[in-house]
Formats: structure tokens, C-alpha cells, sequence
């Protein structure tokens, strides 16, 4: 069984906002509109974080690319009142949208804000519902909604492996933001295969696994130079 | 202080039996409630252990409640048959 | 607790006939102030329900929660509505089973804080929901081992043993009405459960009300500190913290005390209880009520100086955004108001008159209140990573339901008073008939054994 993980490299980052965009498209994510992103309710699964730093003389910018990082603890999972949030057997964590009731107990206990809800009834402008990826589900207004590492991508390789009867090959799935990340710097992968790239790339000694601290395991690991 | 005017009517009574009743009912209802969620956390594996706390604590007051009101009830009227029954020992 | 109340056995003190008729009045001649209350206070609960459709049509979008502040008006208040039902039972029971005389025309009322303010308390989480139409859910396919769940079982189980705990002793009043012929008969007949006055009724009753009210306070200390628990459990800064379980106990009891006297200050007004609600039970009162204000401050600095002095990050992020951030009006607000007011309030007997002791306890409810929004919101506007702080400014839709849950606290009581007598006429009476012998008993029974007589 794979325990899927990915490593993001934040020195190639160059925050372009590749990712955010593929998510979106890739997830059916629902366009909240300006308004209501100035009421603080944008809406993202992965979210280009800026971190300004240095003097004001030579200020220092730097991205940081942020989703649910799909802890092997997860708190959201211990607080949540109706099964809705689990983690299945590959490490994923995931939402059922149809049972959340909404008490948004799991956003206020996730330390990485990874979770979005739909303060409305979502919409899809334009032609953008007929054009919804078929295999994610769209969500209705009132429920709690996360990044799944595009599980739905990680069925269909494995149903496709499991007709040619033979393992899933490193590399053969691969998230919509690693997909689309222009400087390679997102890889996803399996990280129990010792020999998968993400796993290596797990062991560098530039990685970092953000909170650790808080004990949530978390499979998303950061890449970048340590001072 | 023992009147005509307290004897009660027959479907006041019944309203009475029935209003101890409810509250079995929910009593019930609640205890059955908690220990299928805790048949639930067993069969899905998801932490049963810390799931048995509620149970044990939580069964045992409402049944208590519901005790102790049925006991009110319940010795209510025998004082209040003793009493019409040998008005002499009421005060 | 101090019995000076009932100290003398001069027949002057006590009920009489007269009194009975006082007690019962509300009950008895409602007048139409009655009819006025109920249609003004049901119609600010309909506006309240009205503006509320707004949420159920288009979703939690009307609140003003955002991404960061998920929980806002609706769980503070959630918090301190649940927070004033301790007034009541837990209050109640501790001075019954201390045997404090001076209970006796309190009990009742606190007891009638408990049942209405939880029924609203319990109810701001459904408030809450973003599907409450999938609440069912929690019956089918609850987690037991979610903190919310401990909430409701805790205050499923508080709200059924004080509904129990009201009615247990009132059924003697409601027999008293019925044989003084109020109406509905049917509803005193049917609720008076047969009630005659033997002494066998009594024990029963008696026995009855001293199981009970062992049983409510340890039910009551639980309901809180699971509240605290769900803020607990989760390892966000200013919420992860062990103490979160008894500073949550104190401050309910605290604003519990201060909603029981500012409920008591205006149902004596209202009723012209005076003879009743004497001074010294304000005063007794009072002295808990700062007993209560000094723990508090003792609790809050513990919890304050431990964030502060541990120095971490994202809990130093907090501690300034409530400290002297954009939160500091509230923070200092909070301690004015919870600590500063009380304390010099009370601390004088110049001050503490009824409008002194009802300012304290204004103040202390309205400081509470701040100290609940500034659990809620601050901790959440700062999360871990390095986002922005999140702002939350409550819209008219969560402002109207606090004005609902406000009005149908006050109806809880007009509809109380229409029906019930608001004071325990039969305790008062056996505070005549028997309570003064006890306690002088009792008093005897403390002091030095008299000197066996030499022979």
C-alpha cells in the first residue's frame, strides 16, 4: 500500500501561481468572486503564500505554496462530530461531502488553515460547470471541502495498474499542481518506496516538514536552503 | 389540606403516567443512542477505547434522573392513597 | 454562611396569609403587563427568526465568518449562555447542600436561569451549522469521540437533571395553586402529581431533591469544562492549554452569580419582592460574586503569564493581537469590567447597594461575554503559518440572533412567573416553621460541649 507524499522546493519556486490555477481547474473549485474575497473567503485547496523578509533597503521575497499537507495525524480527523473527515489507508485525508454538517470544528482545529468552506451556494461562471472535470465531485453550499491530493487521479492509475496486474510506477501519478509547476518544484509520489524520487527527495538534508513540532506527521515536505 | 377538590381525574392521571413515561423513553433513547455510536467507533476502528468513557459515565446519570423522578412519582401517590385512605394520618 | 437573616424568632418573621397571596400574585391577578410582555418580546424573537431566514436561504456567507475565523457570535455565545446556566442548579444545589438558610428565596430563580438559558445555550450551536438540515447526521453517524459530541451528551444529561431538579421542588407550589383554584386547573392538577402534604409526601420530596442535588453538580462542573475541552483539544495557540477545563468552571459560575443578581434585582422591581430579596441576601451574594472575580483574575494571569513568559511565536502572535492589538478594547474592557468593576464595587459597603451590586453585575456579564470572544476570535485570526491576521466583524444576521437569544431569555421568565411563583413559598414557610429551630440546634451543635456537671 503506498503512502502517498509530496516534497515542494521552495528554492525553484518562483511563485507564479501555476498550481493555484491547475487546482482549481483540476478540483472544480467554485469562484467566490472579488467581493467576497475581500471579505476574506477566497477560496483555494493550495494557496501561494508571500513571505517578506531583509531590510527596506534590499527587501527578501519568498514563495511558499500551501495545502493540506495530509498528516498521519491529523487533528482535523479527532475533532471532526460525523465521520466527514478521514484518512484513508494511503495516508490521504479526505472529506465526505455529503455527511459534513458544516460545524467547521475541523477548520478552527487544523494548525495549517488547510481546509475552505462554502459560505454560499457555490457557482461556476460561465460555461465553467459544463466544462467541470468529471471525476470530482462539485460540493454544495454549507460543507467543508480540502485538498485531496487529487485522489481521483491516484484510482485512476491504480484501476489502470491493477488491469495491466502490476504495481503503480513511481512518477505515473502525479498531482495537478506538480503537473503544472513550470520549475519542477512540486514531486509527488509514494513515500514508503524508498527508491521513489519523492523519497529521496524526503531525505535531503534541505527538507523540512512544516510543524513537525505539533506531532501531526505531515507528508508534505519543503525543500529549501537552511541558514 | 387533603379536599374534594384534589382528587384527581382518571385522564389526568393517564397524562401523568404518560409524562413519567416520556421521560423513559428519552432516557432510554439517549442511553441506546450512545452505545450505538459506540458500536460504531468498534466496527469502523476508529478509537473505540476512548469512546467507552462517555457510556459509563453518561448512561448511568440519565438513568439515575429518570429514577429518581419515577421515584417522586411513584411515592407521591402511595402518600397520597395512604392519606385518602386513613385521613386520620394526614396532619 | 452566615444564618443572620433567620436569627431571631420573633413571629414577625416568616409568611402568613397575606404573604401566600403576595408570592402568588404574579400567578394569580398576571394583569396585562403580562399580555404586553409576551406579544413585545415574541415579536423581537419573530424579527430575530425573520432576519435569521436570510441564513437558511443563502447560507452561513450572511454571517460575517471568513477563512481564518471559522466560529464567531454564535459560539461565543453559545459559551456564555451556557456559562450563566451554572448560576442556577450548580448555585443552587451548593447552598442547599451547605445548608445555607439564606437560599431559600433564591433557589427557585436560579434554578429557572439553569432550564431557559441552556435550552438557548444548547441551541446556538444548531445556529452554528452550515447543513442543519443533515443534524441528524449526529445521531446516525456521530463520533463519540469528537469533543462536540461530549457536549451534547453533557448537556443533554445537565438540562434534563435541572429540569428535574426545578421541578421536583415545585411541586409542592403547584399544589398549593392548585387547591387555591388558579387556572388552568387541569395543568396544576396534572402537574401537582398528587402533592397532599403528608409527611410520607415530604420524605419522598425531600429525599428526592438531596439525591438530586448531589447529582447536579458534578453534572454541572462536567458541562463546562467539556465546553472548555472543545477549545482544548485542538492544538491551536491561546486555546491549547490545561487549565482551559477549571477557568471555564469559574468563569461560569462567575457570570452565572451576576446574571442571578441581575435577574433578582429586576424581578424584585418588577414584582416588588422587597420584603423577600433583602438586602442581605445581595449581600451574601456578593460576596461569592467577588470571591468568583478574584479567581477569575487569579486564573486569567496564570493562563496570560505562562503564554507570555514561554515566549512562542504563534502564541506571542495571539497574546499581542488581544494584549494590545486590535483586540486590546476588548482585552482591557474584559478586565476592567470582570475585575476592576466588581472588585471595587463590592469590596465597600458604601457601594454596595442593590444599583451598586446590579452595575457589578452588568459589568461582570458584559466582561464575561468579552472574555469568550476574546477566546474565540483572537486565537483563530492568527493562525500558525505566516497568513495574514483574519478580522471578523459580526453581521446584522448573528447580531439580530443575539438579540433573539437575549428575548427569549426574558420570555423564558414572563412565561415562568405567569404560571410558577418565582419564590419557593412552601421553603420559605418551612424556613419558618422549622429552619429556625434547626439551625439553632445546628449553631449549638458547633460550640464547646457544656462542662459535665461536677458531682
Amino acid at each position: 500500500m503506498a503512502r502517498w507524499g509530496m516534497t515542494i522546493d521552495l528554492d525553484r519556486c518562483t511563485g507564479c501561481g501555476n498550481c493555484m490555477a491547475a487546482c482549481h481547474q483540476e478540483n472544480n473549485l467554485a469562484a467566490v468572486g472579488a467581493a467576497e474575497t475581500q471579505e476574506n473567503r477566497a477560496f483555494h485547496w493550495l494557496r501561494v503564500l508571500r513571505e517578506v523578509s531583509g531590510e527596506e533597503a534590499n527587501l527578501e521575497v519568498t514563495y511558499k505554496p500551501v495545502l493540506c499537507v495530509q498528516c498521519d495525524n491529523p487533528p482535523c480527523v479527532r475533532v471532526c462530530p460525523v465521520h466527514a473527515t478521514y484518512r484513508n489507508e494511503e495516508g490521504i485525508v479526505g472529506q465526505v461531502y455529503s455527511r459534513c454538517i458544516g460545524c467547521r470544528y475541523c477548520m478552527a482545529a487544523c494548525p495549517y488553515n488547510a481546509k475552505v468552506f462554502n459560505w454560499y451556494e457555490p457557482e461556476w461562471p460561465g460555461d465553467l460547470q459544463r466544462k467541470a472535470n468529471p471525476d470530482v465531485s462539485l460540493r454544495p453550499k454549507g460543507v467543508v471541502e480540502k485538498c485531496t491530493f487529487c485522489h481521483h487521479r491516484v484510482i485512476r492509475a491504480r484501476e489502470q495498474a491493477r488491469a495491466e496486474e502490476r504495481e503503480i510506477r513511481d512518477g505515473e501519478v502525479t498531482t495537478a499542481c506538480a503537473e503544472s509547476c513550470p520549475a519542477q518544484a512540486i514531486v509527488f509520489g509514494d513515500l514508503d518506496d524508498p527508491d521513489s524520487r519523492v523519497s529521496r527527495l524526503a531525505r535531503s538534508p534541505r527538507a523540512y516538514r512544516p510543524h513537525a513540532d505539533l506531532g501531526t506527521r505531515p507528508k508534505v515536505v519543503y525543500l529549501a536552503q537552511q541558514e | 389540606m387533603a379536599e374534594s377538590g384534589t382528587r384527581t381525574p382518571g385522564w389526568i392521571y393517564a397524562l401523568q403516567v404518560a409524562s413519567v413515561a416520556v421521560m423513559w423513553v428519552f432516557v432510554l433513547g439517549i442511553s441506546g443512542w450512545i452505545l450505538h455510536l459506540n458500536r460504531l467507533s468498534q466496527r469502523l476502528h476508529d478509537v473505540p477505547s476512548a469512546t467507552v468513557a462517555i457510556p459509563i459515565v453518561a448512561i448511568p446519570v440519565f438513568l439515575t434522573g429518570a429514577a429518581v423522578l419515577t421515584y417522586v412519582f411513584v411515592g407521591l401517590q402511595r402518600g397520597a392513597r395512604a392519606a385518602g385512605d386513613e385521613s386520620g394520618e394526614a396532619r | 454562611m452566615s444564618d443572620e437573616a433567620s436569627h431571631e424568632t420573633r413571629p414577625a418573621h416568616g409568611l402568613d396569609a397575606v404573604d401566600v397571596s403576595d408570592l402568588l400574585r404574579s400567578v394569580e391577578r398576571p394583569g396585562s403587563g403580562f399580555r404586553v410582555a409576551t406579544t413585545l418580546l415574541l415579536l423581537v424573537l419573530l424579527g430575530a427568526w425573520v432576519i435569521f431566514g436570510r441564513q437558511l436561504l443563502y447560507g452561513l456567507g450572511v454571517t460575517g465568518l471568513n477563512q481564518p475565523v471559522a466560529w464567531g457570535f454564535y459560539i461565543v455565545n453559545f459559551v456564555i449562555f451556557i456559562g450563566i446556566s451554572h448560576a442556577g442548579t450548580l448555585i443552587s444545589a451548593i447552598l442547599r447542600l451547605s445548608n445555607a438558610e439564606w437560599r431559600r428565596p433564591i433557589t427557585r430563580m436560579a434554578e429557572v436561569i439553569t432550564v431557559v438559558v441552556l435550552g438557548i445555550g444548547g441551541f446556538h450551536p444548531v445556529l452554528d451549522l452550515g447543513r442543519p438540515d443533515r443534524m441528524l447526521n449526529i445521531f446516525s453517524a456521530g463520533r463519540l469521540q469528537s469533543p462536540l459530541l461530549w457536549d451534547v451528551s453533557a448537556i443533554t444529561a445537565y438540562f434534563m437533571a435541572s429540569t428535574v431538579y426545578l421541578y421536583i421542588p415545585l411541586i409542592p407550589d403547584i399544589a398549593l395553586l392548585r387547591d387555591r383554584g388558579a387556572r388552568p386547573q387541569w395543568l396544576y392538577k396534572f402537574m401537582a402529581w398528587g402533592w397532599r402534604d403528608t409527611p410520607r409526601q415530604r420524605k419522598v420530596l425531600e429525599r428526592a431533591v438531596s439525591i438530586l442535588m448531589v447529582l447536579v453538580i458534578p453534572i454541572a462542573v462536567s458541562v463546562h469544562t467539556v465546553i472548555s475541552y472543545i477549545f482544548a483539544m485542538t492544538l491551536q495557540p491561546g486555546w491549547h492549554s490545561t487549565i482551559f477545563g477549571p477557568y471555564f468552571v469559574v468563569g461560569a459560575i462567575f457570570s452565572g452569580i451576576a446574571a442571578l443578581m441581575m435577574v433578582m434585582i429586576v424581578l424584585r422591581k418588577v414584582f416588588r419582592l422587597e420584603r423577600y430579596l433583602k438586602q442581605i441576601h445581595f449581600d451574601n451574594l456578593s460576596k461569592l460574586l467577588l470571591i468568583m472575580s478574584l479567581f477569575w483574575f487569579y486564573f486569567t494571569f496564570s493562563e496570560f503569564l505562562t503564554a507570555f513568559f514561554g515566549n512562542e511565536p504563534s502564541e506571542m502572535r495571539v497574546f499581542f493581537y488581544k494584549f494590545s492589538g486590535p483586540y486590546a478594547p476588548w482585552f482591557w474592557g474584559m478586565v476592567v469590567c470582570n475585575f476592576l468593576i466588581p472588585v471595587v464595587v463590592l469590596s465597600f459597603r458604601r457601594l454596595r447597594t442593590i444599583s451598586g451590586i446590579f452595575i457589578a453585575s452588568t459589568a461582570v456579564v458584559i466582561g464575561m461575554w468579552l472574555e469568550r470572544l476574546n477566546i474565540v476570535v483572537p486565537s483563530l485570526a492568527n493562525p500558525r503559518l505566516p497568513y495574514p491576521s483574519g478580522f471578523y466583524v459580526p453581521s446584522l444576521v448573528e447580531w439580530a440572533m443575539f438579540v433573539g437569544g437575549i428575548a427569549t431569555f426574558m420570555l423564558g421568565f414572563v412565561l415562568f412567573a405567569r404560571f410558577f411563583p418565582l419564590i419557593s413559598v412552601w421553603e420559605l414557610q418551612e424556613g419558618r416553621e422549622q429552619a429556625v429551630r434547626e439551625t439553632m440546634e445546628r449553631v449549638e451543635s458547633y460550640l464547646p460541649d457544656p462542662r459535665p456537671r461536677e458531682s
